[in-house]
């Protein structure tokens, strides 16, 4: 500190500044390095050869090679040319959820025998039948049941088939339902259909019914004119008669003539291959072949060979196993019962009336059989079953009706049941297998308000019956022949059927019986089957039930049969007579 | 795209992919007219990818195979123009950029549009991708969805359809389909 500021502290503020220089003496010289710094570097390169390989590389193809494809063009379908012009039915069909439930529809689906790929995707791709057949321009009157979607399916696509349902199910709306399809796809342009005389007015209904828009033609009248229907009829769908067929058999077979499909209705009719109604049926030039029947086997596994000799012939061979002409049928065969797919189909209930004969009866019946048999065994060697049957016939006829007194212990049991269903308002039929005996009925059940429809009354006149019979509260009874009325009409409003004496066959006695129980019945059917005891009646009983398990053992392809049905051994067995060609065998 | 229109008759194309373990993919093609009957029918031979596509495709490998390879194919193969092409399989809403007629996703509910379609577990196929933007909308009793990018086809595929409504199940076909499938598969595995 200096002496002026020590001074200022004391004596006044004044600050004094003192000043120091800090500066260094530099002094320079010259090193030569600038130039150095702005020279331009040297550099030396040294080059090494490098003799590693050139990376390798992978490439993958990634362009695609074109994708393979299978292509099949379907004929686009014709127009129908005209709506249905008919009254629309009151039942209207129940409109089907559209999206929600796939399971129930039915499908389409190729036979076996169709191999070609082109002709099974055809079928596989159609719509489900339900859409088919609920469009505007197929009105049904009537929802069909599940079942005849399905029988609707297994025909459409076979060129070779029997629908063999139980009668009653409705075979003859899914044969129509099936043909309409097919003329209205275009596949059908002509068809035959066959059906026994009397169901040929059935026929014209039920086309009416379920296929308003197709024409038919009904081929009938005298010669002229069923030529000319024959040959020029326009009419897509021609029917005939099995009578008709064969006094029309040159027109048919040798003028040209080819069907696109021919139907047999009640086709157990060309069962015998010998028969000429068989052979004129399979002259027929045709590309399908449909078979209907309830009865596909009514007495042996040779029916069956007999129609498939129409379906495709030697197919089936006589002397099959009863397995193995199953399994080889199965694939042409559909045959469903009321009890399998109708479950809620009323009741069919036997009431089996097991009577005893009155003593006239008895008397006659037991002189008659004994006398008889002492007959024929005194004809020996001449001994033929034409005689056993007339022997067969004659005690039948006893035990219907003592022919000495006419007394008859079925009529008086008869009459009691019928007393209680006119009571009840209800209708009854009674089958039996002679006209003779149903005019007996007639005379002693009159008061019911007695009808016939049997071989005695006109064609004309039996559709007027049956009207009458369906419509007129005060006619109880009908009165019908097995021939006449055991098939194609439509009884349901029966609950009553009796079977004053049995037929031969049981699947006769099924037809006969399913008059009234069908779709339709408004309850449960009862079934009378009259037997007398200790007869011929009851030994043929037990011949019959034996035929019934025949039957499902062929269509239920459960288990072969352990009988062929009435034989003629089994015949002479009715009275313990042996026939003669058994006692030859047994030589043999 | 080829398809283009030679009939006037009013059609819809319905196109699958079917899986098979053994084989790969098929795919198939179905033309219907207006009351669901068939018109044309196509499907391809079996497709499977290499390993090269699985890896390098990614994620993007089951439109690839799908739209690209399988779709495209078939919906050129059509001699029928369909007013719209319907699938079942979300994967192939991708051929929808290969070809100029619209393609619908129909679906019956959550099951369907969640379903997966893989190959064998050595040639897996990825579930595509969840990714994809949809425009989802009703189509008569049916989910359906477009391709968001496609989103215009909704009201033209609606609009189209009206008429039709009650005809066809819109959903129904693909069964056929499937079972077309299986018996040209059977039919070729035969010859």
């Amino acid at each position: 500190m200096t002496q002026s500021a020590l001074t200022n502290r004391h004596d006044s503020p004044a600050i004094e500044t003192t000043s120091f220089d800090l500066s260094l003496p530099v002094s320079s010289f010259a090193t030569g390095w600038g130039a150095a710094l702005t020279r331009t570097q040297k550099i030396d390169v040294v080059t090494t050869e490098c003799t590693a390989e050139p990376p390798k590389t992978i490439s993958f193809r990634l362009g695609c090679p074109a994708v393979k494809t299978y292509s099949y063009a379907f004929p686009e379908l014709p127009e129908w040319r005209t709506e249905p012009t008919g009254k629309k039915s009151q039942t209207s069909k129940k409109s089907r959820p559209q999206a929600d439930n796939h399971a129930g529809r039915t499908r389409l689906k190729p036979p076996t025998d169709i191999v070609k790929l082109e002709d099974r995707l055809y079928y596989m791709l159609q719509p489900p039948l339900e859409t088919i057949l609920s469009s505007e321009s197929m009105h049904m009157p009537f929802e069909p049941f599940p079942y005849q979607y399905q029988g609707i399916a297994f025909l459409y696509p076979r060129f070779a088939a029997i629908l063999a349902d139980e009668m009653g199910l409705g075979k003859t709306m899914q044969a129509i339902t099936s043909m309409r399809l097919l003329l209205r796809a275009g596949e059908l342009r002509k068809v035959l259909l066959i059906c026994p005389k009397p169901l040929v007015s059935n026929w014209k209904r039920e086309f009416t019914m379920w296929a308003p828009e197709i024409p038919l033609c009904v081929i009938e009248g005298d010669q002229t004119r069923r030529h000319w229907q024959w040959r020029h009829q326009a009419a897509p769908l021609k029917i005939a008669n099995y009578e008709l067929l064969m006094r029309d058999r040159d027109v048919v077979l040798d003028s040209g003539l080819h069907f696109d499909l021919v139907v047999l209705d009640e086709a157990q009719r060309i069962k015998n291959r010998s028969s000429t109604t068989s052979q004129i049926t399979r002259a027929i030039s045709r590309s399908r072949s449909w078979a209907l029947t309830g009865t596909p086997v009514e007495n042996s596994s040779e029916d069956l060979v007999g129609i498939f000799e129409f379906l495709s012939p030697g197919y089936l061979q006589s002397g099959m196993t009863a397995r193995r002409m199953a399994k080889a049928a199965g694939d042409y065969i559909l045959r469903r019962t009321k009890e399998k797919v109708l479950t809620d189909l009323p009741p069919k209930l036997y009431r089996d009336a097991e009577l005893d004969l009155t003593p006239d009866q008895w008397c006659s019946y037991k002189s008659a059989e004994e006398d008889g048999v002492i007959q024929l065994e005194g004809l020996g060697a001449e001994l033929t079953i034409q005689h056993v049957f007339e022997l067969v016939l004659r005690l039948k006829q006893i035990c219907n009706f003592d022919p000495a007194t006419g007394a008859s212990s079925k009529l008086e049991r008869l009459e009691a049941d019928l007393e209680e269903v006119a009571a009840s308002g209800r209708k009854a039929i009674v089958f039996s297998q002679w006209v003779g005996v149903l005019e007996k009925l007639r005379d002693r059940l009159r008061r019911f308000g007695t009808l016939e429809y049997h071989g005695k009354i006109p064609a004309k006149k039996r559709e007027t019956v049956i009207s009458q019979f369906k419509e007129d509260p005060s006619k109880h009874v009908i009165l019908m022949s097995y021939g006449a009325g055991s098939v194609g009409l439509n009884l349901q409003f029966c609950r009553y059927v009796f079977l004053f004496d049995r037929w031969w066959n049981p699947a006769v006695e099924d037809q006969a019986i399913n008059r009234a129980h069908r779709i339709g019945a408004a309850g449960s059917v009862t079934v009378n089957r009259m037997l007398t005891l200790g007869t011929i009646e009851e030994r043929i009983n037990q011949i019959l039930e034996e035929k019934r398990a025949l039957f499902e053992a062929i269509l239920s392809q459960t288990a072969a049969p352990r009988s062929l049905g009435l034989s003629q051994d089994e015949v002479f067995g009715l009275f313990d007579l042996k026939s003669r060609r058994s006692d030859q065998r047994r030589a043999a | 795209m080829s398809a283009s229109g030679s009939k006037s008759v009013p059609s819809v194309g319905f196109l699958t992919v079917q899986e098979y373990t053994d084989l790969g993919l098929i795919g198939g093609y179905l033309i219907l007219n207006a009351v669901g009957r068939p018109l044309e029918f196509h499907c391809t031979a079996p497709v499977r990818p290499n390993r090269a596509q699985e890896i390098l495709y990614g994620p993007t490998l089951a439109p690839f195979l799908y739209g690209e390879q399988i779709g495209q194919t078939l919906v050129a193969k059509g001699k029928s123009r369909p007013m719209f092409v319907c699938t079942d399989v979300e994967p192939v809403l991708s051929v929808r950029e290969f070809v100029s007629v619209p393609v619908v996703l129909i679906t019956a509910g959550g099951d369907e549009s969640n379903r997966q379609h893989r190959l064998d577990a050595s040639h897996a196929v990825p579930p595509a991708p969840k990714s994809r933007k949809l425009c989802e909308f009703q189509l008569a009793h049916h989910q359906a969805a477009v391709a968001e990018d496609h989103a215009r086809d909704r009201d033209n595929i609606v609009e189209q359809w009206r008429p039709h409504t009650e005809a066809v199940d819109l959903l129904e076909p693909f069964s056929r389909l499937r079972e077309a499938i299986e018996e040209a598969q059977r039919g070729a595995t035969r010859a």
